[in-house]
């Protein structure tokens, strides 16, 4: 293998976002030094491009360079706009959150906008040639938003179907996670032994890189020599009563699919809630319990009265959270399903959105069904911080 | 007296003896996936597929392993993915760190609408961005290319980044800066020399979340990375543990080689990461 190219190649990056750093903490650093030398700010001006140009433009050429230009200029283009313009005022925090904004204006808001242009326009296997040659594309309009709503992002499931299991999804997984999480929290929350100890175990879910903990769940849930199914099949042997009752292995990853990856997700994302729970637990303070305890209130009075709303708060953001985590979850049902031939019977939005575009080379109808998507999310969390809002003021 | 003190004792002890009990269930469903995995990676190759639910396995053996690390290109595609890692955990936390100062230290116009911005970016499903980011990438020719890989995650966990360490650099006192600029500093000499070694609890913790979201990604490397010398551990130990049985052994040795340092980080770092997840969750 070539490690000294691919060092080469990292490094020089790595190097020119340094650089970039460094330029604006050094000129900040000068803008208060010398701030009444007038010659200072020019030749800052013309110093760096032209270093700039001296090093990286021989060492490196190409696109590294045109970005680190194009991050020097907006860079420059700030500090012009607030001396002349502005006249030194609040220099230094914009300066400070530039190198940072810009980033997300290029890497989040430029591609958001781009998948909004992309979704009036007509860019699939066909048009990508054009595309890439001459940078332009068929207008279409709103076409492929009435095709989002009228044909399938995949072979078969419709959007409204997908829209029903996304719902269903993301429902009964963040249902089970607070319920878990939360049992879990109250267990943890006794003066018991190992509590530290315990508390790593159940982490571990989490803490595992979630592409093997889903491929190695994925491989449990395999018919024949899956976990879920030998246990079922040991049963089977011990009590052959069951078998009466309709108890017998089960081909989960092609007969339940959706099943399968939710039982997986739900897995996954119980140590999270059981986590932001046991820390607002903890926060109560004793002295509420032992007031009830004096009043003789029974242990499901207190979780009634006492427990359940002192951890609401703390909870309610992180169940927010779990909700969008869950509805915007591909990894799960990608890496159970996403194989060549694999089953969209487990499909979700977001998951069929990745499918239609890069299984299926629908690159501007899936921006389309991206917006879609966003749009739903984006009422979703306004209409939910609202009424979380307006409840925390009738407090 | 003494007799109900102890009823009331031994009603406690059996309560913690079904907890223990409740926990000790729970907890072993969380941990038995991982050992299965270390057992199958310890299976000689005629037995990978088998109903035995033994953790140490008839025959053990480091075959897979040694399969592993002579026969596939798991040992390069560890190096790509921490060569990318680093590269952005680096730029992230570097842009993080003077963001956030500038959150926690000053006041100007449009400071609460950065910050509703920073927040509100977060909603986006990430998955979404991948279309817009893999033409991009595209466009630039940066397809296959580490640099690709870097610019498309560099920028995926700043807005968290910067809140963490906002809420951090929130927690030192202001009077020490103030120290600084009377004995002569500059403002940014202040940061640079003071706030920035204060924070290096927080620095560290921006940097290994930057670290390990990388680190697992999949589904942006699944698009922009196509020959296999190029590959991230995911893409590889996806292909692994794909339709062949037969590799199903390296699969699971290469899940563990990944999977142990991980977890001893995560482990090591989560009293930190969780008190900042919980503590910007409270504020938002």
């Amino acid at each position: 293998m070539n490690i000294l190219t691919s060092i080469g190649e990292v490094s020089w990056f790595i190097l020119l976002v340094a650089a970039g750093v460094a330029a604006l903490v050094g000129y900040l650093y000068s803008h208060f030094k010398f701030y009444s030398r007038s010659w200072f700010f020019p030749a800052v001006l013309a110093v760096f491009p032209a270093l700039a140009l001296a090093v990286f433009g021989g060492l490196l050429g190409g696109y590294a360079f045109k970005l680190w230009l194009s991050f020097l200029a907006a860079e420059a283009a700030i500090a012009v706009f607030f001396r002349y313009v502005v006249k030194g005022r609040h220099t230094v925090p914009y300066l400070l959150l530039a190198p940072a904004f810009v980033g997300l204006a290029l890497l989040l808001v430029y591609p958001f906008v781009f998948e909004v242009y992309l979704s009036f326009h007509d860019l699939k296997l066909t048009t990508i040639m054009m595309w890439k040659n001459t940078g332009t594309l068929p207008f279409v309009g709103i076409d492929q938003y009435i095709k989002v709503f009228t044909t399938s992002p995949l072979s078969e499931t419709t959007f409204w179907q997908l829209l029903l299991r996304t719902l269903v999804w993301t429902f009964s997984n963040v249902f089970f996670h607070v319920l878990g999480g939360f049992i879990l929290a109250l267990m943890l929350n006794n003066s018991i032994r190992f509590k530290g100890f315990y508390r790593t175990l159940l982490v571990i879910p989490w803490a595992m890189p979630q592409v093997v903990a889903v491929l190695a769940m994925r491989g449990e849930f395999h018919a024949t020599n899956g976990f879920v199914n030998i246990v079922i099949t040991r049963l089977l042997g011990f009590f052959p009563f069951l078998s009466h009752l309709g108890v017998a292995p089960v081909q989960w990853l092609t007969d339940y699919p959706l099943l399968t990856c939710t039982l997986i997700n739900i897995w996954l994302g119980i140590p999270f809630m059981m986590v932001v729970i046991l820390g607002g637990l903890q926060s109560i303070s004793s002295s509420y319990y032992d007031a009830a305890d004096i009043d003789g209130a029974s242990y499901f009075q207190k979780l009634r009265y006492i427990t359940l709303p002192l951890v609401r708060p703390v909870m309610m953001p992180a169940v927010t959270l779990g909700t969008v985590w869950t509805f915007n979850n591909i990894n799960v049902i990608y890496l159970v399903t996403g194989q060549a031939g694999g089953t969209e019977q487990a499909d979700i939005l977001v998951s069929a959105l990745y499918k239609a575009a890069f299984t299926y080379n629908r690159y501007s109808y899936s921006a389309a069904f991206a917006i879609v998507v966003f749009a739903m999310l984006f009422f979703f969390s306004v209409f939910y911080l609202k009424s979380f809002d307006a409840a925390k003021d009738e407090r | 007296m003494k007799k109900e003190l102890s009823a009331a004792a031994k009603r406690k002890r059996l309560n913690h003896l079904l907890i223990h009990a409740g926990i000790i269930l729970f907890a072993a469903a969380c941990v038995y996936p991982l050992l299965r995995i270390f057992s199958v990676s310890l299976r000689p190759g005629d037995k990978l597929v088998s109903m035995d639910l033994a953790i140490i396995p008839a025959g053990a053996t480091f075959i897979s392993y040694t399969k592993l690390l002579g026969d596939t290109m798991f040992l390069r595609w560890l190096w790509n993915s921490l060569l990318i890692t680093l590269a952005t955990s680096f730029i992230g936390v570097s842009l993080a760190s003077t963001a956030a100062y500038a959150f926690s230290r000053f006041r100007f116009p449009g400071k609460k609408a950065g910050m509703i911005l920073l927040l509100s970016s977060q909603m986006i499903p990430a998955g979404m961005l991948i279309l817009p980011l893999f033409l991009m990438i595209m466009k630039l020719k940066l397809m296959n290319t580490y640099l690709g890989m870097i610019i498309a995650y560099s920028v995926s966990s700043l807005p968290f980044s910067i809140w963490i360490l906002k809420g951090y650099y929130d927690t030192i006192p202001r009077s020490l800066e103030e120290a600084a600029l009377v004995d002569g500093t500059s403002q940014v000499g202040a940061f640079w020399r003071i706030i920035l070694p204060l924070s290096t609890p927080a620095l560290s913790i921006a940097f290994l979340f930057n670290f390990t979201t990388a680190w697992n990604e999949y589904l942006v490397a699944r698009v922009v990375l196509f020959s296999s010398k190029q590959y991230t551990w995911t893409l590889g130990l996806f292909e692994l543990q794909g339709q062949y049985i037969t590799q199903w052994g390296m699969f699971a040795a290469g899940s563990m080689l990944v999977t142990i340092p991980v977890l001893c980080v995560f482990l090591y770092s989560s009293k930190w990461l969780i008190s900042g997840l919980t503590l910007g969750s409270v504020k938002g």
